[in-house]
């Protein structure tokens, strides 16, 4: 008991302990609330990918496979729920007659799609498309106003061409409207009889058939969709049996990957030729990876340093616990006396800086749960205060600063913090241990 | 004649300087019976002090034995000597070493936590708490129970460390030099207090003092020179 006791008594006598205490505070509330901001930031931004793709992608379908069988061998698997053709090219889209729009805020949107000019240009077909994704609903989606609404059916042809959708952001910025006559630009390597190769310009004139939008930006400012029979009767003539992706929606979202893996297998055996499979399936998190890695390996970064700084922290805590070691061993040679052993009486100081951590996580924990609740108010504050907006919210389609706080991680925080400062305060307390009691007792 | 609760046997203590050794004790038979008080006088540097740690358990000894109650106690590991330490002997010293952060009470309070948990002492804590006002009360100091030692004077300060030495109830004391630092008036009344106590509680007490009007009030008086005791 009188270890306790004491290392309390010690502790509340000197306040600069407070020092150690809080800077194991600091160091718990950062890990805290940078870690669970970059989660909530990771969960938002996959369940926006997520919003914007299909479960699963088989792509990388050569040439010369056949759809039908393909779709057929995707559709045999138990697990899935829809199949929709995909074709993939790339254009520019621009208005006859009319100036290119001014470039948008530079850094805004690189990340986000809508001021470089190349566009994805999805060839789908709409009834199919609806079965695996959202597609209908991005069509409806609240934020489209009526004059940009896509009226007649999807990708159907109007009176004056064939239309093509286009997404809300770049509809509002390039200054479209609905029934606005554009040109697709793209290009393709065809054959030139003599082996080789040269790109040949392909231009399409469309008519913009209304507005999507997806929860993720950054897909709608780099995609447009026109109809897959379109696409195909223009680069590819010769392969009307062909779509070069399949989008494939799941039943059970729990098994995506061992599904993936089935439908891989599936297509391989059904994409045959001189004993080679062909086709990739690739769920939508393994075709984001990059991007959904490149934000957890900010997180796994920023988990570095903050941790580094815990140990600074603690090292604050040692120079305090010392000074108090220096000040206390005269008390060594009294508390032995008493009945104490040198290894009980040292651990007045292992308590005294297990008291100091404990305490420094509870309140870290504590503070860092609160703000990372609070978050959008925070960031609000500091708005309104300084002027500096932490975390740019519209840029992500958000209404709140994300914040995710994972039980888990807090418990590793928690774990982390009173290893480490354990583990320092092990130091005081075997300078303590290794005072001759004696040497008080004496009188000096 | 009362048992011996302390005895030394035959005791050498040496110190190591570097390579050299020097004789501090060199053969101390001493032995202090129940209810006995004695008086070890000797010359500075005589080994008094290191005598007294020594019985006390508190420094173990060269060669020879230290007999509680008359069994072999220099032996016994660490933990078991520490415990022995809190219940059989209780110490004052001549500097008090009462800790500062502590007021007079719980500088009493302590005595009586070293040997339980945390547990064991929340069960305990109100008639822990009764006994160490008891106590406090006992050597005159109910009003200063929530005194820190720099608010006691130095004889004050000394019957806080009598009362914390009493607090586990032992059957020695063990005091050394406890008037050294005190003006003649206030040593007398200390002195006083201290004898009161061990006849009250038959205990056997150890003093080592440089005054012979005090060591002239013990049953025995023993002197120490260049380590032995003087026949
Ligand atoms: N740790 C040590 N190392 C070496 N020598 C020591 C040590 N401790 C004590 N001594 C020596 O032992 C001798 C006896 O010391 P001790 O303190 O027992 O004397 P004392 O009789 O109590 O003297 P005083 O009346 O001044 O208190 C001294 O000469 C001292 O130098
Ligand atoms: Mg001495």
């Amino acid at each position: 008991m009188y270890r306790l006791f004491l290392a309390l008594r010690y502790l509340l006598t000197r306040p600069i302990n407070v020092l150690g205490m809080a800077g194991i505070t600091i160091s718990v509330w950062a890990l805290v609330v940078v870690v669970s901001l970059f989660s909530g930031f990771l969960q938002v931004v996959e369940s926006h990918v997520h919003a914007a793709s299909a479960d699963v992608v088989v792509g990388d379908l050569p040439a010369w496979s056949d759809w039908r069988k393909v779709e057929a061998a995707l559709r045999d698997d138990p697990n899935v729920a829809g199949v929709a053709p995909r074709l993939l090219h790339f254009g520019i889209l621009s208005r006859p007659g009319h100036r290119p729009p001014t470039p948008p805020l530079p850094g805004r949107s690189a990340l986000h799609g809508g001021d470089q000019p190349f566009l994805f240009v999805q060839g789908v077909e709409p009834v199919a498309e609806t079965e695996v994704t959202g597609f209908a609903g991005w069509l409806a989606d609240p934020a489209i106003p009526s004059e940009l609404r896509c009226e007649s059916a999807p990708l159907a042809p109007a009176a004056a061409g064939p239309t093509v959708l286009v997404g809300l952001d770049r509809m509002r910025r390039d200054g479209l409207r609905r029934g606005d006559r554009v040109l697709l630009t793209t290009a393709q390597l065809r054959g030139d009889g003599k082996g080789g190769k040269t790109p040949v310009k392909v231009q399409l004139d469309l008519v913009v058939g209304g507005a999507f939008k997806t929860a993720h930006s950054g897909f709608d400012g780099n995609t447009v969709f026109v109809a897959a029979s379109l696409l195909r009767t223009a680069m590819f003539p010769d392969q009307p049996d062909w779509a070069p992706e399949a989008a494939v929606r799941v039943r059970d979202a729990a098994t995506l990957d061992a599904t993936a893996e089935r439908l891989q297998r599936a297509v391989i055996a059904v994409v045959e030729r001189d004993g080679h499979g062909f086709g990739t399936a690739q769920t939508w998190r393994q075709r984001n990876a990059q991007f959904l890695e490149s934000i957890a390996h900010q997180r796994g970064l920023m988990q570095l340093v903050l941790v580094i700084i815990m140990v600074v922290a603690a090292f604050l805590m040692l120079a305090t616990l010392s000074m108090m070691v220096t000040e206390k061993v005269s008390d060594i040679g009294i508390l032995t006396a008493m009945g104490g052993t040198p290894r009980g009486v040292a651990s007045v100081f292992l308590a005294c800086g297990i008291v100091i951590t404990g305490c420094g996580v509870v309140a870290g924990l504590a503070l860092g749960v609160v703000t990372g609740v609070y978050l959008e108010e925070v960031r609000r504050a500091v708005r309104w205060t300084t002027g500096i907006d932490l975390f740019p919210i519209d840029v992500y389609n958000l209404d709140r600063v994300p914040c995710a706080i994972e039980p888990m991680w807090l418990a590793q925080v928690a774990g982390m913090a009173l290893a480490v400062g354990i583990l320092v305060s092990f130091l005081p307390a075997w300078r303590a241990a290794r005072h001759d009691p004696l040497v008080s007792l004496r009188g000096l | 004649m009362n048992e011996t609760a302390l005895q030394a046997v035959a005791v050498h203590k040496r110190y190591r300087l570097g390579r050299q050794e020097i004789p501090v004790l060199r053969g101390v038979d001493l032995a202090v019976a129940r209810g006995e008080t004695v008086a070890l006088l000797g010359a500075s540097g005589a080994g008094k002090s290191t005598l007294l740690h020594v019985l006390g358990l508190l420094d173990a000894p060269s060669a020879g034995e230290i007999r509680f109650d008359g069994r072999r106690v220099d032996d016994l590991p660490v933990r078991e000597r520490a415990a022995l330490r809190h219940r059989h002997v209780g110490f004052v010293f001549q500097f008090y070493h009462l800790i500062p952060e502590l007021t007079a009470l719980q500088n009493v309070l302590l005595a009586q936590m070293m040997a339980i948990s945390p547990l064991a002492y929340w069960r305990v804590r109100k008639q822990a708490r009764a006994d160490a006002e008891a106590m406090l009360e006992r050597v005159g100091l109910q009003d200063r129970l929530r005194h820190r030692p720099t608010e006691l004077s130095g004889g004050e300060r000394q019957r806080v460390a009598i009362a914390r030495a009493l607090m586990a109830s032992p059957q020695a004391l063990l005091a050394d030099e406890p008037t050294g630092n005190l003006d003649s008036h206030t040593a007398a009344g200390v002195c006083e207090l201290l004898f009161d106590i061990q006849r009250q509680r038959g205990l056997a007490l150890l003093l080592v003092t440089h005054d012979e009007g005090l060591a002239r009030r013990c049953h025995r008086t023993v002197r120490m020179k260049d380590g032995v005791v003087e026949r």
